[in-house]
């Protein structure tokens, strides 16, 4: 094990791979991921994979943009295929208040570049004759949305990583962060101490607690997110379908397998991996109505993982003002697998360059929180 | 049933026991089986079984079922659920669907036990996914069951005691047993099993092995070969067979996934049959309202599964209802001691062993020298495992520093001073009987270093990843050779690394490929070469594996691939199986349609959920 490093990252998903990955490519030598179990263990391997670019806030709008562009070349610059694949995004409006908000998203993505369109129910009924659309006011399509696969990617990144000479620890926890004198020193692991002076809290689900480990309060909670995914079928559905109003979202995998899942309310904040029957419950009861198909379609595996939430559901990325070196990318609730290549890349920039390069941050800072809270609506 | 205090899941021999006691105290069980019929393995058996007097030792096996299940019949408070599976337990309940209606129940039970029996391993061979080629178990429960001859003729794989009497219960239905094939040079069953079948003029071949199954739509023969004594195939000496089935009964691995799910850590004992249930003597699980009993708890017999179920279902009534027969409790777990104190329970001996369940052996020791592993434990040393009188001293002769001693009668057994001893070795290359080991154990690292006398072809070198054998003959997992030892005309001694507890038993190697055609998991197809072109890629994890492969994410939920993998895993990493993390067992256990979940109906809610 190397007993130094230039940056330590804490945190083997698709976050940290991906900052390890860009670190690499700019130049940085030593660079040293841990992770306490194996690559993509936490949310990263558990999520849905969706990459999608119709955002109410700007500036998850624009960080998903920038990653589409990095996820369209991905095999070309890094090597593997991924499963990435467009077949877009459709968003479901069935009250008042979506229409209207889903025309001011549209207008807004529109001006950022984005090529998105309103669908009106028929139209909708043609693309998709073989949804149950009663109700259904508006719809809102992008062509570049899509998906890809989350493991695959996260291991495309490491091992690219590793190529470059970083170092990949897994089955390795980091049980301490050595700050003397708001400087840090060094990492503690299970394997032993690396002395390192710059720290990335990549933790996913864990990000409040490592942040601890510095001293450093993070404002952000783990809630159990559920999910399933049933025997293949024929390929029959494009893009990701979303209702915010029913709360739901499903997709199609390239095996043919339908993967969908819906948030819980009243779920308390935990570090909970167990699938609860309710969930499943619910979900068969309600899908079958939109996807009439599906009443006879068989589950086959059902599981769950860790969205970190941040106070406005937007991640936070930002250096910690009260130490030296200590960056963290986390708060990425439903949507940090979409935009880890824009994040990866923009960290990268900002601890070799001193500010990222590609796209503006700036506001998911911390200091956000401070002047009251304007939450991201798209959410599942 | 809407309400019930004890949840039996499986309908074997053990979940009937189990229910028996429960319903005795008075207590509401419901017992659930996949099956049309209850009865579990007993109801396809129509041989007459061995054990216990009072178990129904040479009552047929499904004899055995009807008259455990007569006795649950007069029960009121206790119901019988047939075709029913129950597809996982969460931690807000446990739904059990009805296939029939495909409906779902939750119920949420005070006390759950788990008799889920065993699912059957598979074996790695060409064209393995060939319509014909079935598990041993499939072929009882067409015969016995259904009545459906699976097929004319039959070449049968494993002579261990499924294999001997599936093979025997085909004949008697008039299925022509071509041969019943072995790749090691002893049959593995009970002798008068082996004579049955003998006398029935089928040949068991010791020493063969299948090479592939013959065929494009379905099984239309298979080629088998002869094995050299490192379980090689002899080139030349391949032979077709013309069948239409290939029976494969190579053991069963419990099915312990539905503990895993609620919240039971399982171990990896090979000696139990694979991942079994951490639990006490008292059938309690590490999630402290889940009892298991069986075949669940580790492979072994009726008897044994219908005393652990009493158990459980004692030990349940003694939770719910504060007290229970302590003494009809303490006659069955000295049962439990007699049954497995003979020669043939050995085997699980060790494995209990290494759950901390002590069950001691009875047996008349011969001559008493027993290696004392405890003196000069971590020193490099030999152990001697030669303890019956035989006329033979090269060891004395050997030993530079005088350390072993026979003494004036040849026939006397060695005897070695280890205050002598310097380690040098040169005994275990001298030992004709290759009954010299050393040894040297790594308490700081858990492992130890063993020297295994070796007499085969090829000898491995140093970094080789080789399986370890037992004693008995059973795979303790795959170790690293550290050292290899030649000696010009005397035995290669091979140095290996393996788990601490396995030191004492380890003493033998294979060194053996697999055929990278050979298909590893059925639902994607994948092949040997598959699963280890990934490792090779530096895919090391199972779960890892699972996403890179999709292995154990198709409809059977990784039965059959889940252990191969692990065992692919484990040879090329060097790492010992038992160490390996075997990933998460997701629920739902079998497929299950959106519409039987959907309707799930709410049984009875407990207050202690
Ligand atoms: C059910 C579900 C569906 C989702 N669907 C989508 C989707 O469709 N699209 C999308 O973009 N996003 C989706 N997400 C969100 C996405 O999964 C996450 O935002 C993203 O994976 C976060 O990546 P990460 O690298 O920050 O976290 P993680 O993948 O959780 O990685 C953090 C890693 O840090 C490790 N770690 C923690 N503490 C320590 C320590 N002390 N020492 C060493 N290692 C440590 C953990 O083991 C973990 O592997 C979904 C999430 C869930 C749960
Ligand atoms: C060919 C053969 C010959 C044998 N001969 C002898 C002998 O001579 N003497 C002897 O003592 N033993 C013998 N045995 C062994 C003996 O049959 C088993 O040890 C015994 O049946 C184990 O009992 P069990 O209750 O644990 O499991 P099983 O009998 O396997 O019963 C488990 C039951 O659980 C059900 N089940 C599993 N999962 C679920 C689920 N999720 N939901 C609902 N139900 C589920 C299954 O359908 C099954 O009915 C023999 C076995 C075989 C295969
Ligand atoms: S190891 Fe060497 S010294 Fe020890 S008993 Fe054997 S031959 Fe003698
Ligand atoms: S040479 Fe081997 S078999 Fe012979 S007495 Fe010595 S140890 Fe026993």
């Amino acid at each position: 094990m190397r007993a130094e490093a230039s940056v330590v990252i804490i945190g083997g998903g698709i976050i940290g791979t991906a900052i390890a990955f860009y670190l690499c490519k700019k130049g940085m030598k030593d660079v040293v991921l841990v992770e306490k179990s194996y690559l993509s263990s936490g949310s990263t391997g558990r999520c849905g994979g969706g990459i999608r670019q119709q955002w109410s806030e700007r500036m998850n709008v624009r960080l998903a943009m920038r990653s589409v562009k990095l996820f369209e070349r991905f095999e070309e610059e890094i090597g593997m295929d991924i499963e990435y694949y467009q077949g877009g995004y459709l968003l479901l409006a069935y009250t008042d208040e979506e229409v209207e908000l889903f025309h001011k998203n549209v207008a807004m993505q529109q001006e950022e570049g984005l090529d998105v369109r309103l669908l009106s129910k028929e139209e909708t009924k043609e693309k998709f004759p073989f949804m149950n659309l009663e109700g259904l006011k508006l719809a809102t399509f992008c062509p570049t949305d899509g998906h890809a696969n989350p493991h695959l990617a996260t291991m495309a990144y490491a091992k690219a990583a590793e190529k470059m000479g970083a170092m990949i620890l897994t089955h390795t926890e980091v049980t301490d962060i050595d700050v003397q004198s708001g400087q840090i020193k060094g990492v503690l692991t299970t394997k032993g101490y690396i002395k390192t002076s710059v720290v990335v809290n990549a933790a996913g689900g864990f990000s409040r607690e490592v942040g601890l480990m510095a001293g450093v309060e993070l404002p952000t909670e783990s809630y159990r997110h559920q999910i399933f995914v049933t025997e293949p079928l024929e390929h029959i559905l494009d893009p990701l379908v979303i209702s915010f109003v029913n709360n739901f979202y499903i997709r199609q995998t390239k095996s043919g397998n339908f993967i969908m899942g819906q948030g819980d309310k009243d779920e308390p904040p935990s570090h909970k991996h167990d699938p609860s029957w309710k969930f499943l419950t619910e979900m068969t009861e309600k899908m079958p109505h939109f996807f009439p198909f599906l009443k006879e379609v068989r589950v086959l595996r059902h599981w769950a993982g860790l969205y970190n939430m941040s106070p406005d559901a937007q991640p936070i990325i930002d250096k910690s003002d009260k130490l030296s070196d200590f960056y963290f990318a986390i708060g990425f609730s439903g949507h940090g697998f979409m935009l880890a290549p824009a994040v990866g890349e923009a960290m990268a920039d900002w601890i070799i360059y001193g500010s990222p390069e590609e796209v503006d941050i700036s506001n998911l800072k911390m200091e956000r929180f401070s002047k009251g809270v304007s939450r991201e609506k798209n959410v599942v | 049933m809407t309400e019930c205090d004890v949840l039996i899941i499986g309908g074997g021999p053990a979940g009937l026991a189990a229910g028996i006691e429960v319903g005795k105290a008075g207590l509401k069980a419901l017992i659930v089986d996949e099956g049309v019929r209850f009865g579990g393995q007993l109801v396809k058996q129509t041989h007459k079984f061995f054990g216990n007097e009072e178990f129904y030792a040479s009552v047929r096996g499904f004899e055995i079922a009807e008259k455990l299940l007569e006795e649950l019949r007069a029960m009121d408070n206790v119901e019988l659920m047939p075709e029913s599976t129950v597809i996982g337990v969460y931690e807000d309940g446990v739904p059990i669907l009805h296939r029939p209606s495909d409906t779902t129940t939750l119920l949420r039970p005070k006390r759950l036990v788990i008799a889920t029996g065993a699912s059957e391993k598979f074996l790695q061979f060409e064209n393995n996914d060939l319509p014909g080629v079935y598990g041993a178990g499939a072929v009882q429960t067409l015969m016995n069951q259904f009545g459906i001859m699976p097929g004319e003729n039959v070449l049968m794989i494993g002579s261990g005691n499924i294999g001997l009497i599936v093979s025997y219960q085909l004949m008697q239905a008039g299925v022509n047993v071509k041969a019943i094939i072995e790749a090691s040079n002893r049959v593995g069953g009970y002798q008068v099993h082996a004579n049955k079948v003998r006398r029935l003029g089928v040949p068991i071949l010791l020493r063969h092995t299948i090479i592939r199954a013959l065929g494009k739509e379905e099984v239309q023969g298979a080629v088998i070969a002869q094995v050299n004594d490192s379980w090689e195939v002899i080139p030349g000496t391949e032979r077709e067979f013309v069948v239409d089935t290939i029976c494969v009964a190579v053991g069963l691995s419990p099915s312990a996934e539905l503990v895993s799910q609620a919240g039971g850590r399982l171990q990896f004992i090979s000696e139990l049959g694979g991942y079994v249930p951490v639990r006490d003597e008292n059938m309690r699980t590490t999630a402290s309202n889940v009892f298991v009993a069986g075949d669940v708890s580790g492979i072994e017999e009726a008897t044994t599964a219908m005393v652990e179920g009493r158990i459980a279902g004692l030990s349940c009534v003694k939770d719910l209802k504060g007290i229970t027969d302590e003494k009809r409790l303490k006659k069955f777990q000295e049962q439990l001691r007699a049954f497995r104190s003979g020669p043939t329970s050995s085997k699980v001996r060790k494995g209990l062993e290494k759950l901390n369940l002590s069950f001691p052996e009875k047996l008349p020791r011969e001559t008493a020298v027993e290696p004392s592993y405890e003196a000069y434990k971590g020193k490099l040393r030999p152990i001697i495992e030669c303890s019956e009188a035989i006329p033979c001293n090269p060891c004395e002769t050997s030993c530079p520093f005088g350390a072993i001693t026979i003494g004036e009668n040849i026939n006397n057994v060695p005897v070695i001073d280890y205050e002598k001893c310097t380690g040098c070795g040169i005994c275990a290359t001298k030992c004709p009987g290759l009954a010299i080991f050393m040894m040297q154990e790594k308490e700081e690292k858990g492992t130890a270093t063993v020297g295994i006398p070796y007499e085969f072809l090829p000898i491995p070198s140093k970094g080789d990843q080789v399986y370890a054998l037992r004693k008995d003959g059973s795979v303790a997992g795959v170790a690293k050779v550290t050292k290899v030892v030649k000696a010009p005309n005397s035995t290669t001694v091979v140095y290996i690394e393996v788990p601490l507890e396995e030191a004492r038993e380890v003493r033998h190697i294979k060194v053996v490929e697999m055929k990278p055609e050979a298909i590893v998991c059925r639902c994607e197809e994948l092949t040997v070469e598959d699963v280890e072109k990934a490792i090779e890629e530096g895919y090391t994890d199972f779960e890892e594996l699972r996403r890179r492969l999709r292995i154990a994410m198709g409809p059977c939920g990784g039965r059959t691939c889940r252990l191969n993998a692990l065992m692919i895993l484990s040879r090329k990493t060097g790492t010992p199986i038992e160490k390996l993390d075997p990933g998460t067992f997701r629920p739902p256990v079998i497929p299950t349609t959106f519409k039987a979940v959907s309707k799930s109906a709410k049984g009875g809610e407990s207050s202690e959920g």
